[in-house]
Formats: structure tokens, sequence, C-alpha cells
């Protein structure tokens, strides 16, 4: 049976994505990511002296912001905040710069669907822009359940609305052309089929969630291919 | 709090007699001279009411939106207006999150009373019911990064937003006419704030000793300056509002010469934004017609241009006219149709928004409308991402 999304979107076809780094200033890292008319904007500043308090010192700290677009901030910015800096905090390599702070800043100028997954991409740009040194880069996606069980991919904010759950993943994005045959393996797996983030929204069935994974781990393949070469 | 100061930039004296040293030879350090504003560039986003705004390296997002709500006490017949500003982390590494600084405090109150208390923004005729219902308009405005002169950028990008915002219409309805019903804009047209004038900011910085004056001044200029005024004026020549809030002492002579020059910026700027707004309407009223329900087939022609500028004028007048009327009605955007549904289309296919100047631009690659049949025919693979809207910029 076919679903007939709104905009005329195959199941599995996702937005129009864009990304431009380098776009501000006085940042040392910028970078911005749009998919379809969702739009965010991610700037990084640092490493700058000193971590917070109850962080580690032996380690970089990252610190996140996140601007809505109008509003005050509430509970579910700092949410995505926490999410992001938990992500984040896993794809970066945190011994080369101890006791220092790195901010990230997300601004979000347009919210169409898929705002956080957007974010982390955004995100993951503006540090390859800024000269972090990350472990790999992050791609991330959104994957919902229909109401009659058909998994779509990247659903704008209507079709979220309607949908019994979706969830934001986040694959690790690795450079497989350097990975020798016999790499790490987990369980007969290579490693960058792992999730490094998954937030559910609504209810679904185990077996749904899994084939949601193996949706959002294909469209994320086709994706990291596109953060590959728009990073060169 | 070692680790803030330890993050703040500080001007190093050499940089300071730099600076001082090439302005008495009338030179800035970006080439211009002390009267020369930077590139202004306006460019709007997607939905109505928001802006981004360009000042040399100045960035700033300006966002307007509505609510209904109840009115102040002693004025109630009056919508209001508040100016929200968000000094983000990501304009400057000294701008922190959390408290708003003082300098944030001083730009939203400096924009605030441009806006208010010249009266430029019509609040009478947000008023929905008496006492009950009123509409509150709301400006944020992001700023994004910090070049200098924020004032002046951010000011634009809220007259910006408030030219192109739009707002529900709303009707009374209910037993005993007291309900307010909100059109949703598919229903009615969306109404434009009614703004009398426009008030611009514009920026003057004293540095050093011998009353020199520069306008616009750039992050390093502020750096160093010893004190500043911002006028707000209008291009009728009305003075809005002065702001000079201590710093050194200038001779008056000074600052009558720089509200003549402010005078004259004032009405070059305001053009500046007229010109980007118009483009952005006309751009706005042919997407509208796009939007119409697909009974008209869609038909691939060669497009005419010369009659395609007279028709873009045509539907200009037409669809100015329709919402003066208010509401739009589908037979009149049917009418409209008819005369020229061919030219249209295709005009629509081939992206002549080189005739258009400034009208939005890279914020999004698919502002012309995604095209359904061309989107699905790139994508090559199931499971495939469209790679045409790719930017790389470095």
């Amino acid at each position: 049976m076919e679903i007939d999304r709104g905009d005329g979107r195959k199941p599995n076809q996702l937005r129009p994505v864009a990304c431009s780094r380098g776009i501000l200033n006085r940042a040392h890292g910028s970078a911005s990511w749009s998919q379809g008319e969702t739009k965010v904007l991610a700037a990084v500043y640092g490493p700058k002296a000193g971590t917070k308090k109850n962080e580690n010192p032996e380690k970089a700290c990252f610190e996140v912001i996140w601007k809505p677009k109008t509003g005050q901030i509430g509970k579910p910015e700092k949410e995505c905040e926490m999410i992001l800096k938990r992500t984040l905090q896993s794809i970066c390599l945190l011994n080369v710069h101890p006791n220092t702070t790195t901010s990230i800043i997300i601004q979000v100028v347009n919210d169409d669907g898929g705002l956080l997954p957007c974010a982390i991409n955004a995100a993951c740009a503006a540090l390859v822009d800024a000269g972090i040194p990350l472990k790999h880069l992050a791609a991330a996606i959104c994957c919902s359940l229909a109401k009659n069980g058909r998994v779509l991919l990247d659903p704008n904010k209507s079709e979220e609305q309607n949908m019994k759950g979706f969830v934001y993943l986040a694959f690790p994005n690795s450079i497989q052309s350097v990975l020798p045959e016999g790499s790490l393996q987990v369980g007969g797996e290579p490693v960058e089929h792992g999730i490094i983030t998954s937030v559910t929204h609504g209810g679904m069935s185990v077996d749904d969630y899994l084939l949601c994974l193996q949706r959002g781990r294909a469209a994320c393949e086709k994706l990291s291919v596109f953060i590959r070469s728009s990073l060169k | 709090m070692e680790q803030r100061l330890a993050n703040t930039w500080r001007m190093t004296v050499n940089e300071k007699k730099f600076i001082e040293t090439a302005l008495h030879s009338d030179l800035r350090i970006d080439g211009r001279r002390p009267f020369d504003y930077r590139e202004l560039t306006v460019k709007f986003g997607r939905e109505d009411g928001s802006s981004e705004v360009q000042l040399g390296l100045t960035h700033v997002m300006g966002f307007v939106s509505s609510q209904l709500v109840q009115p102040y006490r002693d004025r109630p017949n009056e919508g209001t207006l508040s100016v929200y500003t968000e000094f983000s982390p990501m304009a400057d590494p000294s701008f922190e999150a959390g408290r708003p600084t003082e300098s944030a405090v001083e730009l939203g109150r400096v924009i605030d009373r441009g806006l208010r208390e010249s009266r430029a923004v019509d609040t009478e005729s947000l008023c929905v019911v008496s006492g009950k219902f009123v509409w509150s308009i709301r400006i944020d405005l992001h700023i994004l990064d910090n070049g200098g002169n924020l004032v002046d950028a951010a000011n634009i990008a809220a007259l910006a937003a408030l030219l192109t915002f739009r707002r529900p219409e709303c009707s009374l309805g209910g037993e005993d006419g007291q309900e307010v019903i909100v059109h949703p804009p598919e229903v009615r047209e969306p109404l434009p704030l009614i703004i009398h004038h426009l008030p611009v900011a514009v920026t003057f910085a004293f540095i050093g000793d011998e009353n020199m004056v520069v306008i616009d001044p750039t992050h390093f200029e502020e750096g160093i300056m010893g004190g500043r005024l911002t006028a707000t004026l209008n291009a009728n020549g009305d003075l809005c509002a002065i702001q000079k809030a201590g710093g050194d002492g200038v001779m008056q002579s000074v600052i009558m010469q720089c509200l003549r020059i402010a005078s004259v910026k004032a009405a070059d700027i305001t053009a500046k934004i007229r010109k980007a707004v118009d483009s952005y309407n006309t751009e706005r009223a042919l997407s509208k017609i796009r939007r119409q329900p697909a009974s008209v087939a869609v038909q691939v022609t060669e497009p005419n241009q010369i009659e395609v500028k007279e028709l873009i004028s045509k539907h200009k007048e037409k669809l100015m006219l329709k919402s003066e009327e208010g509401g739009a009605s589908h037979s009149d955007d049917m009418e409209i149709e008819a005369q020229s549904s061919e030219q249209d289309k295709s005009r629509r296919r081939d992206s002549t928004s080189k005739s258009f100047v400034g009208g939005p631009l890279s914020w999004d690659p698919y502002s012309k409308g995604v095209d359904f049949e061309e989107l699905q025919a790139s994508i090559a693979s199931r499971g495939g991402t469209c790679r045409e809207a790719r930017e790389i910029k470095i």
C-alpha cells in the first residue's frame, strides 16, 4: 500500500539537504544545515581554558547552548542540549585537550520536523569547521512509524504530528576505506553499525523499532556519503 | 572567574595606535572613509516576518510573531509591541548565555524606543475587542555574529521583519459577538501591519582626542572608542531618538554635524530596506499564484520575457487591491490564473529570480518551491538523498 506523503515523497526518500560551513566570522567554526524547511545554525567556540564544575578535568568538556527561534528557554530545550552534549562527547577525542571547554551554540532558524537530527548534523559540521579533533562523524536521521505500520523517513512537522511514534537516530560515520578487512567487530557486526543516539517519541513495538533502525542506518549511509563530500 | 577573564579579548596598544593614526588621514582599517557605511544585505526567510540582515561582518536575524492577549488597563484600545534581544553566545566569545548584559538591554531599549515612541507601528489597528483582545506583536532579534554596530543592524532586521510580517485576520462572532475567530492563512489572507514610517538607527563612534568621528564602527573600532552616539531618524527628517550614554564629552558642533550626516544615511538605508521588501513581496505574490490548487495543468512552454514583466506588475496590482479589500477569494485567483496560466507556470520553473533583485537567496535552495516531479525524477535509488541542494562554502 503506497502512502501519500504530503509533499509527494516516497517513504524512504529524504528531504533535500544543504550544508554550508564557515558562515560566521567571529566563531571558530560554524555551519548551517537544512533538511527541507528545517534549518539549524551551529557555531563552535573552543577550546577555552578550564572546565566547568563537576566535570572531569582530565578530559575536554562540552557545553551546548540551544537557542529556540522565539520564546523562553524551557525544559525541552534543556533536554535537547543534554542529548546533543552526550552525542558529541561520544564522537570527540576527549583526551587531546584536557581541562578545556568547547562551546557549541545551536540556533534554530526554522523548525519543520526532524529538528534534533538536523542539529546533530549541523553541530558535527561546525566541529569540523573549527578543527576540533573527532573520532568519527555522526549522521542523524528521523524515522517515523505511521499509524498503519509503514516506516517513513525524515518526516516534516505535519507528518510528525500524525505519526504513531518517531525516533531520532544518530549513527557513527567512519572512513570505511581505511578500515581493513578484519577490523573491529563486535558480535559479528562492524563497529560503524553501532547507534550513538536514539530518542523515541510515542509508542512502537520492538519489531517496528528494529525496522526503523534498519531503515535509519541505510539512510544514514547515504547521508554519510553526502556529509563526507561536502566537508572536503 | 579567572576562566572568563582569560577568555576575554582585549585590544592591544599597538592596534589602538594603528587605528587612531590611520584615522588622522581619514582612513579606516577596512578601507572605508569615516562616513561610509558597510555593505548592507537584507534577506528574508521562509515565513512571513523573518529577516536576516548582514551589515559588513555583523549578522542579525529578526523574527516577528503575534498573539492575542488582553490589553494593558490604561490602554484598552491599543495593541502591544515588545522587543526581545538575544545576544547569542555564537556572536562573540564574551557573550554568555543567561541573563542579558547591559549592552543587550540597552540595544533592546534603543530599538524599542525608536519603534514605540515614534509611533512607527500603528497599535490602534491591532485592537480587536476593546479592553478584551488585542494583538501583541513580539519581535525577537538574534545576534548571530558581532562584527560591530549591532544596534543599526538589529534595527534594520526589526524593520524588515515588521514590514514583511502578516498577522492572521480575525473576525468577531459567537452568540454575543464577543468571541474572536482567528482565520488560518489558507482561508483568509493574512494582513500586513500598518507602519507609518521607518525609524532607522545610525551609530557614530568617537575615537581619540581630536574629535574624530566614524560612522558604523567595526568591533575593532568599538574596542577603542571613547564614546558612542546612536541617532534614530526616519526618511522624513524626523528625529525619533538619540542615545548617548556616557563616554567622552563631545562638542555640540560635532553632534550637529553627526545628525546632519545621519539624516542622509537614514534616507539611504530606508530606500534599501524598501527595495528589498518590495522584491520580497513580489516574489511572495507570485508564489501565491503558484500555490493554487492543481486544477490547472502544468504546461512547459517558452516564457515570453517582455510579456512576463507586464504580467508581474499586473499581478502585483491585482493582489495589492485584493489585500486592501481584505480577504482573498478563490475566484479572483482563478481569474488571474486564467489570464496567463501557461506563462506563469513555465516562468516559475526557470529561475527568473534573476529579474528580482534581492529576493530570498541562498537560505533555502528550494525557496522557489519544490517541483515535485523534478524532485522525484532526480532521486536515483530507493532511500537515496537528494544532493542537488548542496552548497559548499569554505
